[in-house]
């Protein structure tokens, strides 16, 4: 999988680039607007990361024409900008999804993977982590066999864990996710959860599942490090 | 009547200029007249006694005193005009005398005798407590005898006129001064009504509406100029303003970028050494306060954005009693940590017209506010109240409060009526600005009432909005509903 990622701040796409090879894509990475949309037209990415605030030329600008030409390829726009408005026209303009500077790695690959993976998506009703198990069709969730009552925000925040198991989630990722983004920046009620969480999944079992990785997020995964 | 406004101050100076400048007037007239009246009298009597002196005197050793009367009685008829005429030769004594005036005002023979200058005027007070004015003038005649010939007239003649010009006076300057302080202040009334106006829309201009303008009548006097230089003044106030949100604005775009890459920074190396809990606990303790300063950077900006009122509020009907009720049922469990009892007393179907998720970031801030502010064990209370046009919506705790000083500060930014205990709570003092923004741009009042140790109210108040009920939509529905229920409460 090939990734074009066209931002002019160094430090930041040095970063991403580096986080994105260590997921095992391929990165090309263009400082300005002109050159990522040279690079656009010339070769074929699986997915392109644009910037909208870019010398040369201006983002939007890149994403018009990157759209006029290839209606395909999964724009993921990031930007320090987030008017509503802003939002909009370039949704309109033809990017697949938004994401807000600053942001935790952790979710730009979990946005990265999602639009990657929108094609053909292949979501099994089963999911499992060590012991514990998740059927999305019935909602009801086991561990060793034995079933665990969970209220429906419980039960989606774990889903959401568990989708994504072995990653570490933010909380404004989870917040966005299980509930609304009104919740953001307010309130502790992710960490409230995830207690309440833990509680029925971990409490009487030695082997922990759920873990928090401080000033990250949590994760959830059967203790063998991703 | 406002002694100290300009329209009273100006009318009173100038009917004070003016009716100094009338006394001044009359006094000068009064005076002038009076001399003009006393040397004119002097002047009468004087060539009478000269007439007497120069043509009668020479033909009186040839006709005689008694022709001396006819002649002076039938020229100057002095019973007839009150007029004293008195002829002493010397050595001989008087060769005429008037008789007395027709009126009886005076007696001629009590006029003293005049002195032996060669022409005197004299004032004569009678003892009746009448004055004359007496003018005596001496005569050689050809055959070398001397006489004095004296004429004389009741000063009062002169002070008939003085006092009508008085009276006219004190007539007509009050009068006159009453009509200039009356026109005077309507001139001044019509000329400052543009005043007022301007005063008027200056007071009602805000931080909120500094785009409007005051009103400016061409006329090109002063007025103009004067509302020309206010709305320029409102202009660069309104800059200053838009400056100040901006800046906000800017700043918080601004450190987006460096948080990005301190943020990305920090989780690599959290990713890189996860085996060494105590450094990742450090570096963590540092990832979320880049997270808190995030979180900041967000707030300020959206408040920025929404007082500049860049943002577009995603405004649709709702059901505000939906929305509480959902809101307090996922903010429960927050209450539950705190062993403080959540409580919400919300009807459904109150509608009004609003962006959702706002309104909703509305009532989680209030509640997780009450909730941070409530000590374990309290209670907090989510209402609402639908009044005639508006429906209000109350959160109440009955926790620390806010002292009265801090309550006019609440929603501005940043404030802390208590700064020690909210940042250990994690607040950044922006939750209630970011309420109050939301809440103008949907024309909402949030009001705050408070009791330090007691509690605290907030009040949303919304205006409702007008849907059609649901009988409507439904009738048929609807009234066999009602006809239900009528049944019921009968049985």
């Amino acid at each position: 999988m090939r990734i074009l990622l066209v931002e002019d701040e160094t430090k930041v796409s040095a970063f991403v680039a580096r986080g994105l090879t260590a997921e095992r894509f391929a990165v090309d990475v263009a400082a300005d607007g002109q050159s990522g949309l040279d690079l656009a037209r010339t070769y074929h990415y699986d997915l392109v990361i644009l910037d909208l605030m870019l010398p040369e030329m201006d983002g939007s600008q890149v994403l018009r024409r990157i759209r006029s030409q290839n209606a395909n390829v999964p724009i993921l726009i990031l930007t320090a900008r987030d008017a509503v408005s802003d939002k909009i026209g370039n949704f309109e303009a033809g990017a697949d999804d938004y994401l807000t500077k600053p942001f935790a790695f952790a979710e730009l690959v979990v946005r990265v993977k999602a639009l990657l993976r929108r094609g053909p998506v292949s979501r099994s009703s089963v999911v499992r982590v060590g012991d514990l198990e998740l059927d999305r069709l019935s909602q009801q969730v086991k561990r060793g066999g034995k079933r665990i009552d969970l209220t429906s925000k419980e039960y989606s925040l774990l889903e959401y864990l568990m989708s994504n198991a072995g990653r570490v989630l933010s909380r404004t990722m989870i917040i966005e996710h299980v509930w609304d983004q009104s919740f953001d920046g307010i309130t502790n009620i992710v960490d409230v959860y995830v207690r309440h969480l833990r509680n029925k999944v971990d409490d009487a079992y030695e082997h922990k599942l759920i873990r928090t990785v401080r000033g990250v997020g949590y994760s959830i995964s059967n203790g063998a490090q991703s | 009547m406002n002694t100290r406004s300009l329209r009273f101050r100006m009318t009173a100076w100038y009917a004070g200029l003016l009716a100094g400048a009338l006394l001044v007037f009359g006094i000068s007239v009064y005076l002038g007249l009076e001399r003009y009246l006393y040397s004119n009298l002097h002047s009468t009597l004087a060539s009478q006694c000269r007439t007497i002196g120069t043509e009668l005197l020479p033909q009186l050793p040839i006709k005689g005193a008694p022709w001396l009367a006819t002649e002076i009685n039938e020229d100057y008829t002095p019973e007839a005009n009150s007029r004293f005429i008195r002829v002493v030769k010397e050595g001989l004594g008087v060769v005429y005398l008037s008789d007395a005036p027709k009126n009886g005002e005076f007696d001629p023979s009590e006029i003293p005798w005049p002195s032996g200058e060669k022409e005197t005027l004299r004032r004569i007070r009678l003892p009746g407590g009448l004055e004359l004015l007496v003018d005596a003038l001496q005569f050689t005649t050809p055959d070398g005898s001397h006489f004095v010939v004296e004429s004389g007239a009741p000063y009062r003649e002169i002070e008939i006129v003085l006092h009508g010009l008085l009276l006219t006076l004190a007539v007509y300057v009050p009068f006159i001064v009453s009509v200039a302080v009356g026109g005077g202040y309507w001139l001044m009334r019509r000329s400052l009504q543009p005043i007022d106006e301007i005063t008027q829309r200056a007071e009602g201009i805000t931080s909120t509406n500094l785009n409007e303008r005051l009103p400016v009548i061409r006329t090109g006097d002063e007025l103009e100029r004067l509302s020309t230089s206010l709305n320029r003044m409102i202009e660069r106030l309104d800059d200053a303003f838009e400056h100040i949100n901006r800046f906000s604005a800017d700043a918080s775009h601004e450190l987006r970028t460096p948080l990005t890459i301190l943020q990305l920074e920090l989780e690599e190396i959290i990713h890189n050494h996860r085996h060494n809990a105590s450094l990742t606990d450090q570096v963590g303790s540092a990832l979320e306060e880049t997270h808190r300063m995030s979180h900041i950077v967000e707030n300020l900006l959206a408040v920025s954005r929404l007082d500049a009122g860049e943002v577009k509020m995603d405004k649709a009907p709702l059901d505000l009693g939906e929305l509480a009720t959902s809101t307090v049922e996922q903010m429960k469990l927050l209450a539950d940590e705190k062993s403080i009892t959540l409580r919400s007393n919300v009807g459904r179907s109150v509608y009004v017209e609003g962006d959702r998720s706002r309104l909703q970031q509305v009532i989680v801030n209030l509640i997780d506010n009450a909730i941070k502010y409530t000590p374990e064990g309290g209670e907090v209370n989510v209402s609402l109240h639908r009044g005639v046009n508006t429906v209000v919506l109350e959160v109440s705790d009955n926790g620390v409060g806010i002292p009265r000083p801090a309550l006019p500060h609440v929603f501005e930014r940043f404030y802390r009526a208590d700064k020690a205990r909210s940042r250990a709570s994690g607040g950044a003092g922006l939750g209630l600005s970011i309420v109050k923004a939301i809440c103008t741009a949907h024309g909402a009042k949030v009001e705050i009432f408070s009791q330090e140790g007691h509690g605290s109210r907030l009040n949303v108040e919304l205006p409702l909005l007008d849907l059609p009920e649901p009988d409507e939509a439904g009738p048929a529905l609807g009234s066999s509903k009602r006809l239900r229920e009528n049944s019921s409460d009968s049985a």
